[in-house]
C-alpha cells in the first residue's frame, strides 16, 4: 500500500514514518511533503493509495491539498494537533483523523480500515462530501455520512428521526421506516449532531425535535413522537428538553 | 383754626405802652393757649410756649423754668360778646380768681402786628410764677363746656416714674396678669404672653409724657404711644396711668429701651433733655413656647429617637452602597483577572500537541535522554501555564521562554537569543505571567518557522531609566500590522494590554509593533516599572 505523508514539521513526519514503518509493515511510503504545493506534487507524482493529511499546516491547511488535486482516488488519514473547524466536517463525512501525539492502536485500526476499504473497493465520495461541507458555515450543515458495513450513506439531517443507543453501535431510524446500523456510539453522534438542534432526551437516546409530537405527562417524562414512538426523558435532562422544546 | 391763626398772628404785637413793670418784657408776647398771651422777663431763657397734646386740645402747656414773673394778657376779636367771657386762675391749684366776668373798662385797643386788624385787649395780671404753676381757665357762658385751659408751669417738670411692669398672658377662659415685674430688666415672653403693660406713676401731667421703645441692636424706635390707660392699676385711691405693648412689637430676643419724655417743642440742649428723660432697659428673650419638664423630657426624647432612626437609615444605606459599590469595584477586578486568566491560559493547543508528537518523535528514535530532556521542559511550561500566578520574576519568564523556544526548536530548527541589561536584577524584578509568550509565540508561526535554520529570535529585557522595556525580534516575512487578524497571539496580547491597563492603573503598558519584510519587532514598555 503505497502512502504519502503531509506534515509541516519535519519531527512529526519522521514519528510517523518511525510509526509505519514498526507497526504497518504493509504501508510503504513514497514520500513525504511540508507544504502545499509539495504535497500536490508527491501525490500527482506517486498516485498514493493511502494520504497522511496534517490539517493544520502553518499558515495553511491540508484541505487546500484535496481542492488542488482534479482526482482524489486515494483514501485519507488526517492528523491533526488540534482543530476545532477542520474536524468536525472531516466526522460528518464519516473520515478517520488521528491526533497528535499518535496513539499506536488507533494508528494501526486506522490503516487496517483503509486495507479493507481498498479491498472492497467502495467508491470514495467522502472527501468530496469533505469539501462541500467545507465551504458552508458549520451550523448549515445538512447531511451526515454514515459508514455501514459494505457502504457509506448520505443521509439528510430531516430524515433522521432518532438514534438509539445499543452499547457501541448506534440505530438510526429515519423518516422512511429504514433503521440503519452504525458502528460508532451514540455520545459520538450527539456531540456531533447538538449544534443541530438534536435534543439527548435519555443516555441511549437521541431525538430530532422536528419529529416530536407531545410531551406526555403522565410518566414523569415521555415524547410522543409523530411516527407514534415514546421516547424516555430522564430526570437530569427533562429541563434541557423542556427548554428547547419550548423554543422551537 | 381760626384760633390757631390767632394765636400766630399775635405772637409779634408789641404793645404801645412799654411797661418795664418787675422786669418783665412786654415788647416780646408769647401765644399762651386760646385768647390768651404772655410777656415773661426780659431775661428768661427757655420759654416754651404753647405746647399742645393729643387728647388734650382745649389745654396750653407753657413750661417756663427760669421765668420768675408774668403777665397774662386776654385779647379778644372785634366780633366777640366780651361780656358773656368768664374766668379763673388758679396757681398751685388753689383758686384767686372765679368765674369773673372781664372788665371792660380796662379793654384796649391793640393791633396784632402789622396787621389791619384791631383786637381788644386787657391784662388778668401780673404773677411771680418761679416755683408755681398758674393754671387759667377761660370760657364763653353762651359755651360753657368750651373751655379753654392754659397751664403755666414754673416748676422743673418731673421725670416719669416706672412704677412697676405687668405682663398680659391667656388663660383657658380669658387672660390673666402677672404684676409683681418690678425692677425686672429681664422678660421672657412665652406663647400664652400676649402684652407688656408700662405702670406709670400718677401725675397731674400725665398727658405731657409720651412713651417710646427702642430697639437697642438696630437703634431704631420700635413703638411710640402718646395715649395712657387708666383703670386696672390702682395705687392708694388714684388710677396709675399705664400703656400696652403687644408682644409682636418685639421681634426678636435682645435689648429694648423704654423711653418716657415730656412731649414739649424742646429748644434746649439733648444733655439737658436727659433730665426730663426716664430711660429703662429690658432683656426681652422671646420663647416660642413653654414647655413643663415631662413634656420637655419627651419631645427630647422623641426628636432623639427620630434623628437617631434617621441617621441609622442614612448609616444603612450608606454602607449598603458603599458595600455595593466595593463590590462592584472588585467584581471589576476580578473580572479583569478572570479574564487575564482565561488569556493567559490560552497557550496555544497546537503548539502543545505538536511538542508531545516532538517527544515521542524522539523517543520512538531511542533519544531517551533527550525525550526526558524536553519531557521535562514540556511539564515545566504547562505547569507555568497551569499555575494562576500572578506575576512571576523576570528569570523565571526567561526560563519559561528558553523552555517554550527550544520546544520550538525542535519543531522547526532556528536560533533564538536572550539578552537583558546589565543592570537589571532578573530575579527580583516581576512581571506579569506569560506576557511575553504570545509574541514570542507569534514570532515563531508568522515570523520564522518558514525558513527553518536561517531564521532567528531575539528577545531583549531592557532598563530604560524607570521603564521596563520587553522586545521580541525576529527575522521572519512579517505582517501587515493594521490586519487585526494575524494570529490569535497577537489579538489576545491587545485584550491583555488593555485588560492588564485595567488591573495597573498606575503603571502603562504600550505594546508597539514594527512588522517589515524583513521582519518583526514587538515592543513592550511597562512605564515607570522599575
Amino acid at each position: 500500500m503505497k502512502a504519502v505523508l503531509i506534515d509541516d514539521e519535519i519531527s512529526n513526519l519522521e514519528n510517523l514514518r518511525t510509526l509505519l514503518e514498526k507497526h504497518c509493515p504493509q504501508v510503504t511510503i513514497m514520500a513525504t511533503a511540508q507544504n502545499v504545493s509539495d504535497a500536490v506534487g508527491a501525490i500527482e507524482k506517486h498516485q498514493p493509495h493511502l494520504v497522511f493529511l496534517d490539517i493544520q499546516m502553518g499558515e495553511q491547511t491540508g484541505f487546500e491539498v484535496l481542492k488542488l488535486l482534479p482526482k482524489r482516488n486515494f483514501e485519507v488519514i488526517f492528523v491533526t494537533a488540534y482543530d476545532h473547524y477542520g474536524i468536525q466536517a472531516v466526522k460528518f463525512a464519516a473520515l478517520d483523523y488521528l491526533l497528535k501525539p499518535i496513539d499506536i492502536e488507533e494508528l494501526i485500526t486506522a490503516v487496517n480500515k483503509v486495507e479493507y476499504k481498498l479491498t472492497t473497493q467502495i467508491q470514495n465520495l467522502q472527501l468530496d462530501f469533505l469539501l462541500q461541507q467545507l465551504k458552508k458555515p458549520e451550523k448549515d450543515v445538512s447531511t451526515i455520512a454514515l459508514p455501514m458495513q459494505n457502504e457509506i450513506r448520505y443521509i439528510p439531517l430531516v430524515e433522521i428521526i432518532r438514534c438509539e443507543a445499543d452499547n457501541s453501535y448506534t440505530y438510526f431510524f429515519l423518516a422512511n421506516s429504514e433503521k440503519i446500523v452504525v458502528s460508532k456510539s451514540l455520545k459520538e453522534y450527539a456531540d456531533l449532531l447538538r449544534p443541530n438542534g438534536f435534543l439527548r432526551t435519555h443516555q441511549s437516546h437521541l431525538v430530532n425535535p422536528k419529529y416530536v409530537k407531545s410531551w406526555l405527562k403522565e410518566d414523569g417524562g415521555i415524547l410522543l413522537l409523530t411516527s407514534g414512538q415514546k421516547i424516555p426523558v430522564s430526570k437530569a435532562n427533562k429541563e434541557t428538553v423542556k427548554q428547547a422544546l419550548q423554543r422551537i | 383754626m381760626k384760633r390757631i391763626i390767632f394765636t400766630f398772628l399775635s405772637f409779634f404785637i408789641a404793645l404801645s405802652t412799654v411797661n418795664a413793670q418787675k422786669g418783665i418784657n412786654f415788647s416780646h408776647m408769647y401765644a399762651a393757649g386760646g385768647k390768651l398771651l404772655m410777656c415773661v422777663d426780659s431775661s428768661a431763657k427757655n420759654v416754651h410756649y404753647n405746647n399742645i397734646f393729643p387728647n388734650q386740645p382745649n389745654t396750653s402747656f407753657n413750661y417756663l423754668p427760669d421765668v420768675h414773673n408774668l403777665s397774662i394778657q386776654i385779647n379778644f376779636r372785634n366780633n366777640i360778646n366780651i361780656q358773656h367771657y368768664r374766668y379763673t386762675i388758679l396757681v398751685d391749684n388753689k383758686p384767686i380768681v372765679v368765674n369773673k366776668s372781664i372788665d371792660t373798662a380796662q379793654l384796649k385797643n391793640t393791633n396784632a402786628g402789622g396787621d389791619e386788624e384791631v383786637f381788644r385787649s386787657t391784662t388778668l395780671g401780673i404773677f411771680r410764677i418761679q416755683g408755681k404753676i398758674i393754671t387759667t381757665l377761660v370760657y364763653s357762658t353762651e359755651n360753657p363746656l368750651d373751655i379753654d385751659k392754659s397751664v403755666f408751669y414754673g416748676k422743673p417738670i418731673p421725670r416719669a416714674k416706672i412704677k412697676f411692669f405687668s405682663k398680659l398672658f391667656a388663660l383657658d377662659h380669658g387672660f390673666g396678669s402677672l404684676t409683681d415685674l418690678k425692677e425686672r430688666t429681664n422678660f421672657s415672653f412665652a406663647k400664652k404672653d400676649k402684652e407688656l403693660t408700662i405702670i406709670k406713676d400718677k401725675s397731674d401731667l400725665d398727658y405731657l409724657y409720651y412713651t417710646s421703645i427702642k430697639d437697642k441692636q438696630t437703634n431704631k424706635i420700635i413703638f411710640k404711644s402718646t395715649a395712657w390707660e387708666y383703670g386696672h392699676f390702682v395705687d392708694g385711691n388714684a388710677y396709675l396711668p399705664h400703656i400696652s405693648i403687644d408682644k409682636n412689637i418685639f421681634k426678636k430676643s435682645g435689648d429694648y429701651e423704654i423711653i418716657i419724655q415730656p412731649l414739649i417743642r424742646w429748644n434746649i440742649s439733648s444733655k439737658e433733655k436727659e433730665k426730663y428723660t426716664t430711660r429703662h432697659t429690658l432683656s426681652i428673650t422671646l420663647e416660642e413656647r413653654s414647655y413643663t419638664k415631662k413634656e420637655l423630657l419627651i419631645y427630647t426624647l422623641i426628636v432623639a429617637c427620630s434623628l437617631g432612626l434617621v441617621f441609622l437609615i442614612f448609616l444603612y444605606f450608606t454602607k449598603k452602597r458603599n458595600k455595593q459599590k466595593l463590590a462592584e469595584k472588585e467584581q471589576q477586578k476580578n473580572t479583569a483577572k478572570l479574564q487575564l486568566n482565561s488569556v493567559r491560559s490560552q497557550l496555544n493547543p497546537h503548539f502543545l500537541f505538536n511538542a508531545l508528537s516532538g517527544i515521542q518523535n524522539l523517543m520512538n528514535k531511542n533519544e531517551i535522554d533527550n525525550a526526558n530532556k524536553y519531557l521535562s521542559k514540556f511539564a515545566r511550561l504547562t505547569r507555568n501555564v497551569l499555575d494562576d500566578k500572578e506575576l512571576i520574576s523576570l528569570s523565571q519568564e526567561k526560563t519559561l521562554l528558553d523552555d517554550y523556544l527550544q520546544m520550538e526548536q525542535l519543531r522547526f530548527g532556528f536560533k533564538y537569543e536572550i539578552n537583558r541589561s546589565e543592570n537589571l536584577d532578573l530575579a527580583n524584578i516581576e512581571i506579569p505571567s506569560m506576557l511575553l509568550q504570545p509574541f514570542v509565540e507569534n514570532a515563531v508561526k508568522h515570523g520564522i518557522s518558514q525558513k527553518a535554520t536561517d531564521g532567528k529570535i531575539m528577545i531583549a529585557f531592557i532598563k530604560q531609566a524607570n521603564d521596563l522595556v520587553l522586545t521580541v525580534t525576529d527575522n521572519g516575512n512579517g505582517f501587515d500590522t493594521e490586519k487585526k487578524n494575524t494570529g490569535l497571539g497577537l489579538l489576545l496580547s491587545d485584550s491583555r494590554i488593555q485588560l492588564l491597563n485595567n488591573i495597573y492603573k498606575e503603571n502603562r503598558f504600550t505594546l508597539a509593533i514594527q512588522s517589515t519584510t524583513n521582519g518583526t519587532k514587538i515592543c513592550l514598555t511597562l512605564t515607570d516599572w522599575l
